[in-house]
């Protein structure tokens, strides 16, 4: 089926009257996804796209049974959305900001962790399965990368999202879910943390990873299938093979540090629990024939 | 417009929050941690006061942000004044160096190294610290990994006292400095929240042969995405190694520059660093990198001026975008063309929301709005090394 969002999810929209928060509400309908509420602090009683408004998520999640949101407001006031919602019980959260403080993320990822809450984010496009539902900003539209089938997607990049995923498409795949997780240094929740949920979902054949240099979730990956946690087929793409040492190029998440987080590491641990890992963005789509046909 | 990472929209100035030795240990001493006499010069006709203020011998160190500057000769020591003003001089001649620290030379009976930095798995924060200090945590975790001393702190709770304890037991410290230690590791945790910093580091912390912890060095980086609610240091010229890339820093568009061929525009760093892969990939070379998503999209005309001024000999656009508008940015593209006038071949792959109608519009121009990725690089690069596209 899916993962993050199945059809018991009622999906809430922090921050829906701001401009981003009712253009992608309206796609997120168009999609066909149960967004049953949305907030704005002082707004409650006006509408969008017919959605009911309220001033708080307490309220919100009393009159409409919300259970999940995500989240249309500034990096400044993340933290205060995020903890208002996990407060009000809801128990799945989507931040797209980009630019939440990184001592932020740590305290939401610390609540999120002792609460048993997921928050994916920030700085992400969300969480989408194809012609079901999406809680983020996709433009599904594009049919080439956003057709429905049976490949997991995770990744921690926007645009190289679509290019990579185009690539299994183009092999005659489809994409089951697809979760970005954020390209900041403190996402709220790791590639690791997703495979159990593609491990359990009937609908995911084999998940395909797009990951990036800096950081260590592509090597916690590596550590899971070794110890057992994921065993469906896994592809890999990870780009920054030949970045240049220390320049920055782009967001936070990206930044090569010495001894750890290289590619060339990432790629070893990957293929050593038997990962396929593509070298460019073209090879994916091969790579997935093959490990779906071991 | 803010700058692509600062998002907040409250200044419009750009910062760096990635701070200089000097800046650093003003804010050691402002939270009383000891750091040795010293003097910032800016202008070599200051040496000679410095050094009459700092004494000798003096150690002169160039205020830059690479590391491993001793290694460098970055940071020299000097005996005597005519040898402190000849060192001096010469570092003031290096095109990377602007200022200079001058400090007094500590007589050192041991070198610590002391950090504190964030384990976003575990997502607390982390105390390192080794009684090797002097040389990188690297080296250190090479060399002596048995010494590294390990201390997770909880997000909610904080650097308790026991833990600071602790380290410093770790560190074999013992009286007075045991007490000194304590007390500073409790400080820089204080720094670290109060500051959102990603890392705070003392290497060496300076264990003087009369008994006192000073902080020889100091490195403070700050999160630029808590800019907003913190003192913002703007971007100097200082901060980076080239002209073309502090003007596109100023305007708030991120630019690196390279010595190779090819011109890349390209929007989002997964994206970039792919493309970046596959011009290599294919044998080819980077000129410069200009970030052209996120609020770029619409400024092709400052984006090209940018890419063309380190004389690439193609220029490559590579974006998938889905707020960005693929048409926005063929557009833009178009009037910058006819504005800047290139002379250099330029490639374009602009896909993702829009992208029908930017296809139309760089046809229009004569451009063949590319859908392949790979194909749009082997292009370039075979433009970039004389070949033919």
């Amino acid at each position: 089926m899916s993962i993050f969002i199945d059809s018991e999810t009622r999906v809430l929209v922090q921050g829906i009257t701001g401009s981003e928060g009712s253009f992608w509400t309206k796609h997120m309908l168009g999609l066909g996804t149960p967004v049953v509420g949305g907030v704005t602090p002082g707004k409650e009683g006006q509408k969008v796209e017919g959605v009911a408004v309220f001033n708080n998520v307490r309220k919100a999640v009393t009159e409409t049974k919300a259970n999940a949101s995500v989240l249309f407001v500034p990096p400044a006031f993340a933290k205060d959305a995020v903890f208002e919602a996990l407060d009000a019980g809801i128990g799945k959260v989507v931040v797209t900001a980009e630019g939440v403080p990184v001592h932020d993320a740590m305290e939401i990822r610390s609540a999120a962790l002792s609460e048993k809450a997921m928050v994916i984010g920030g700085n992400t496009s969300g969480v989408i399965t194809p012609r079901t539902a999406m809680m983020g900003i996709f433009p599904y539209w594009i049919e080439r990368v956003y057709r429905q089938g049976r490949v997991g997607v995770m990744t921690r990049s926007g645009s190289l999202t679509n290019e990579v995923t185009a690539m299994i498409i183009k092999a005659g795949f489809g994409v089951s879910t697809l979760v970005g997780v954020g390209g900041d240094s403190v996402p709220c929740t790791r590639f690791a943390e997703l495979l159990p949920l593609f491990e359990n979902d009937d609908g995911t054949d084999a998940v395909l990873m797009i990951g990036e240099l800096g950081g260590t979730m592509e090597e916690e990956v590596a550590e899971a299938v070794g110890m057992g946690v994921f065993t469906k087929p896994l592809v890999a793409f990870v780009a920054g093979r030949t970045a240049p040492k220390d320049k920055k190029m782009g967001h936070a998440g990206a930044i090569a540090t010495t001894g750890k987080g290289s590619v060339a590491g990432k790629i070893k641990a990957l293929e050593k629990v038997g990962a396929l890992v593509a070298d460019r963005p073209s090879a994916v789509g091969m790579l997935m024939r093959k490990a779906m046909a071991r | 417009m803010c700058g692509a990472n600062s998002g907040d929209g409250l200044g419009n100035e750009e910062v760096f929050m990635k701070l200089f030795e000097h800046q650093a240990k003003d804010l050691f001493k402002e939270n009383g941690i000891l750091i040795p006499k010293g003097e910032l010069v800016e202008n070599e006709a200051d040496c000679g006061c410095a050094i009459d203020k700092v004494g000798l011998p003096c150690v002169i160190k160039s205020q830059v942000l690479q590391g491993g500057r001793g290694k460098a000769g970055l940071i020299q020591i000097a005996a005597t004044r005519e040898d402190a003003l000849l060192k001096a001089h010469d570092l003031m001649g290096n095109r990377k160096v602007r200022k200079l620290l001058f400090e007094e030379v500590l007589n050192k009976e041991k070198e610590i190294y002391l950090a504190v930095t964030i384990d976003p798995v575990d997502c607390s924060a982390l105390i390192m610290a080794s009684s090797e200090g002097g040389i990188d945590i690297e080296e250190i975790a090479i060399k002596t990994p048995d010494k590294i001393v390990k201390e997770k702190v909880k997000t909610f709770r904080g650097l308790l006292p026991f833990q600071a304890r602790n380290v410093m037991f770790g560190l074999g410290l013992k009286g007075e400095a045991f007490k000194q230690g304590v007390s500073i590791l409790l400080k820089m945790f204080e720094l670290f929240k109060k500051l959102d910093a990603e890392l705070v580091e003392i290497n060496p912390l300076i264990l003087t042969g009369d008994g006192r912890l000073v902080a020889a060095d100091g490195k403070l980086s700050i999160d630029d995405n808590a800019a907003f609610r913190q003192k913002r240091y703007p971007i100097t010229r200082d901060h980076f190694e080239s002209d073309i890339e502090y003007e596109a820093a100023v305007k708030g568009i991120p630019y690196l520059q390279f010595d190779g061929k090819i011109g890349l525009m390209c929007a989002g760093a997964g994206l970039t660093n792919t493309v970046y892969d596959l011009i290599n990939y294919y044998g080819g070379s980077v000129a410069s990198y200009l970030e052209f998503g996120g609020p770029n999209y619409r400024r092709a005309a400052e984006a090209m001026d940018f890419t063309l001024r380190n004389k690439p000999s193609v220029v490559l656009i590579v974006t998938f975008g889905t707020i960005a508008r693929a048409d926005v940015m063929a557009q833009g593209i178009a009037d910058a063309i006819e504005q800047l006038k290139p002379d250099v071949p330029i490639i374009t792959a602009i896909r993702g929301t829009g992208e029908e109608e930017a296809g139309k519009i760089l046809r229009k121009i004569g451009l063949e709005p590319l859908s392949d990725t790979e194909d749009a690089v082997k292009k370039a690069v075979a433009l970039s090394i004389g070949g033919v596209g």
